[in-house]
């Protein structure tokens, strides 16, 4: 066993999870997450991934820190306005664990660039405030056999789903096609409450963690809704479209991967 | 026999290194603790039940059988 003594004491009330055990952690150290998006999804979700103990987090994000941010993405603190996220967030992630290799990545990920960035991953957390960007997530993912969390918040509701690509349906299995941008309500100009967002990221980063893990059963060919004003959670079966244009045509090869 | 001295580690990290070591012996071995009276002689043979491990404890040291 190669846990160091300041790993131990850390990770202890993991560590003593019946689930659990050092083998998980080393596993986890030897890992590598994207967390695409430093927001209201991306904040809980890479927060509790450095938490953890993953062995590198990369983290996504071409925006910077706005005073309208802050109810609802707590990486980032008001003394941090103007900042950008990406770097922002590498900063308080290592100060909350310093044994994880944090890299920011600054910039926006769109289909150009989404298969450089996600390669070498072993899972992706798509905390994405776009249907472009969770497109190409997707995509990418899928390209690179890569698993991936999807999560999305709107208002005072939520939904996740964690895909294997090659095994199991993917966003674009779910969803086939992106909606009209005139139907779409960014974030931007619709409300979401920060903790229903904490709620949703917080589940992705179990989700992430149980795929690396093998802890539990995945959240996979399921996509859960949860609305956050009943406190009513959905599981809505998805499944594989063989005609899928992001996941039909994933290599052997990547999914073994 | 594996034995391990735990006295002075105070719960829940007596019960951490032990499971870690039960990790890296075979079912059927056993492993032999140190403990402190106390807390941790109560909850680190109740744990490794829980573990679904065989346990028995004479004194101050807990023999735990992996299972």
């Amino acid at each position: 066993m190669t846990l160091t003594d300041s790993e131990l004491e850390r990770y202890s009330r993991q560590l003593v999870l019946p689930e659990w055990s050092g083998e998980a952690q080393e596993r986890l150290r030897g890992s590598s997450a994207i967390v695409v998006g430093a927001g209201a999804l991306g904040s809980p979700a890479a927060t509790y991934l450095a938490a953890a103990g993953l062995g590198r987090i990369g983290v996504v994000d071409s925006d910077d820190v706005e005073l309208s941010n802050l109810h609802r993405q707590p990486l980032h603190y008001t003394p941090d306005i103007g900042l950008r996220k990406a770097e922002n967030a590498a900063v308080k992630l290592r100060a909350l664990n310093p044994e994880v290799e944090v890299d920011p990545y600054p910039a926006r990920l769109g289909s150009d660039n989404a298969e450089t960035i996600v390669t070498g991953a072993d899972v992706v957390v798509d905390c994405a405030d776009s249907f472009e960007t969770r497109y190409a997530v997707n995509d990418a993912c899928c390209a690179l056999g890569v698993p991936l969390v999807e999560g999305a918040v709107l208002g005072l509701g939520g939904q996740v789903m964690a895909i294997v690509p090659g095994q199991t349906a993917c966003y674009r299995c779910a969803f086939p096609a992106p909606p009209s941008p005139e139907s779409v309500p960014s974030c931007r100009e619709a409300g979401v409450l920060g903790a229903v967002a904490g709620i949703v990221g917080s589940i992705q980063a179990l989700e992430a963690l149980k795929l690396l893990t093998g802890l539990g059963t995945p959240l996979v060919d399921r996509l859960l809704h949860i609305d956050g004003a009943t406190m009513e959670h959905t599981l809505i079966a998805t499944e594989r479209r063989e005609d899928c244009a992001s996941c039909s045509r994933v290599a052997a090869s990547a999914q073994s991967g | 026999m594996r034995e391990m001295d735990l006295t002075g580690v105070p719960c829940p990290m007596n019960w951490v290194r032990a499971r870690l070591a039960l990790e890296e012996i075979e079912d059927g071995e056993p492993l032999e603790l140190v403990l402190d009276p106390g807390e941790p002689m109560r909850s680190v043979p109740l744990s490794a039940r829980e573990d679904g491990h065989d346990v028995t404890v004479t004194g101050n040291r807990v023999t735990i059988v992996k299972r």
